[in-house]
């Protein structure tokens, strides 16, 4: 009981929580899937363009994490660690996708999402009926100029600017050098200029 | 030795400085329209955080639950073995000790069940448990003397059987 009431508390660090796991806690592992599924999910949606999809990669990737867990040695954040897993199982799903009959990402699959009104990061009042219409249409558009970058540069593009995360993050995530992230950075943006212009110039 | 394109990346993030920033800005051949695409990038980023950022994660206990019963279902699949530290609330354990205390439980029974039925029924054997005593016996005073005990195993009655004595020796005790 006293565990249960100090695992959710915020200066429970990540450690001590990863420690937990290694020796077979399931509580604090529940813990870490608490302060990271939604970003993890986040994340992931924006690579796949499909909240079921989504979903199931966000479970696949936790569920490979725990079975890892073991190997965690604290070299990196668990955060870094986390984010190299979810790429890893994200990035091998797209390409398995796109071998099997290309991306789809142009017809049906591409799905209108609803955004929390309560979430943090979109602190406005609830649009209208318009106003949603236009969103989503933009939204879409956005999608499918991502959905034209390969895995890795949609990958680099997101990290860095949805995520905030820093070249050497990225890089130590997917597992390559900060030029090469440096070097993706420049193409994806550059694809996404030419593709979104008329969306980003009336910002 | 960067690339332009690494170089460029980096001027627009802000994250060229010193020599090398200056280094890099007099390479532009037009610093305007260099300005220009770098506000343009920030838009696009700024873009994309307004309309990706943070899609919420509908029904997130679900989310928790599901996982933690694939986590279970494996755990239960494929025992793990842990190097460090105490398995606390580890909910697999107590169900393989239970399986075990109850294996060793159902072993002993059966022991105890096969040694009291063959106690109780010595399947065609004699029921009297016979024993030759012969090692306190002088063969000089009793040449022929037999000593035997029988002993039945449900009655628990023995009786000590001698043939032969000229005389039992004083100091005879049967063992």
């Amino acid at each position: 009981m006293q565990k249960e009431a100090t695992l959710a508390q915020p200066d429970v660090s990540e450690l001590d929580l990863v420690q937990r796991c290694q020796a077979g806690d399931t509580e604090a592992f529940d813990e870490l899937v608490r302060r990271y599924r939604t970003r993890v999910f986040g994340m992931i949606q924006n690579m796949v363009h499909s909240e079921q999809d989504a979903w199931d990669l966000a479970q696949d990737s936790f569920l490979k994490a725990w079975r890892s867990i073991q190997r965690f040695r604290g070299h990196s954040s668990f955060y870094t660690w986390i984010y190299r897993i979810v790429m890893n199982v994200t990035i091998d799903w797209l390409r398995k996708k796109q071998i099997k009959g290309g991306d789809s990402e142009f017809d049906d699959a591409v799905q209108l999402r609803q955004v929390d009104p309560a979430s943090r990061t979109v602190p406005r009042a609830e649009a209208l009926p318009h106003q949603s219409m236009e969103r989503s249409e933009i939204r879409a558009r956005i999608e499918s100029a991502i959905a034209q970058l390969s895995p890795e540069h949609r990958a680099v593009i997101l990290m860095k600017e949805i995520e905030g995360m820093q070249y050497h993050e990225i890089a130590e995530t997917l597992g390559c050098s900060i030029g090469t992230v440096m070097s993706r950075l420049f193409y994806a943006r550059k694809k996404l200029q030419n593709l979104l212009k008329d969306l980003y110039e009336n910002i | 030795m960067k690339t332009f394109e690494e170089k460029w990346t980096a001027w627009v993030d802000g994250e060229l400085h010193g020599r090398e920033l200056a280094e890099f800005e007099a390479s532009l051949p037009d610093k305007t329209a260099a300005e220009a695409e770098r506000t343009a990038v920030k838009k696009l980023g700024a873009l994309l955080r307004r309309e990706l950022g943070a899609p919420a994660l509908s029904n997130e206990e679900f989310f928790a639950h599901q996982l933690r019963e694939r986590i279970a279902r494996e755990n239960a699949g494929q025992p793990r073995r842990f190097g460090a530290g105490i398995a606390r609330g580890f909910d697999w354990l107590p169900v393989r000790r239970l399986l075990w205390a109850g294996s060793v439980s159902i072993a002993i029974f059966l022991a105890l069940a096969v040694f009291v039925m063959r106690d109780k029924n010595p399947a065609g054997q004699s029921q009297y448990l016979t024993q030759i005593l012969n090692a306190r016996v002088d063969p000089v005073v009793s040449p022929n003397a037999t000593i035997s005990m029988f002993q039945t195993k449900d009655q628990r009655v023995t009786v000590l059987w001698t043939e032969g004595l000229q005389s039992l020796p004083a100091d005879y005790a049967a063992k």
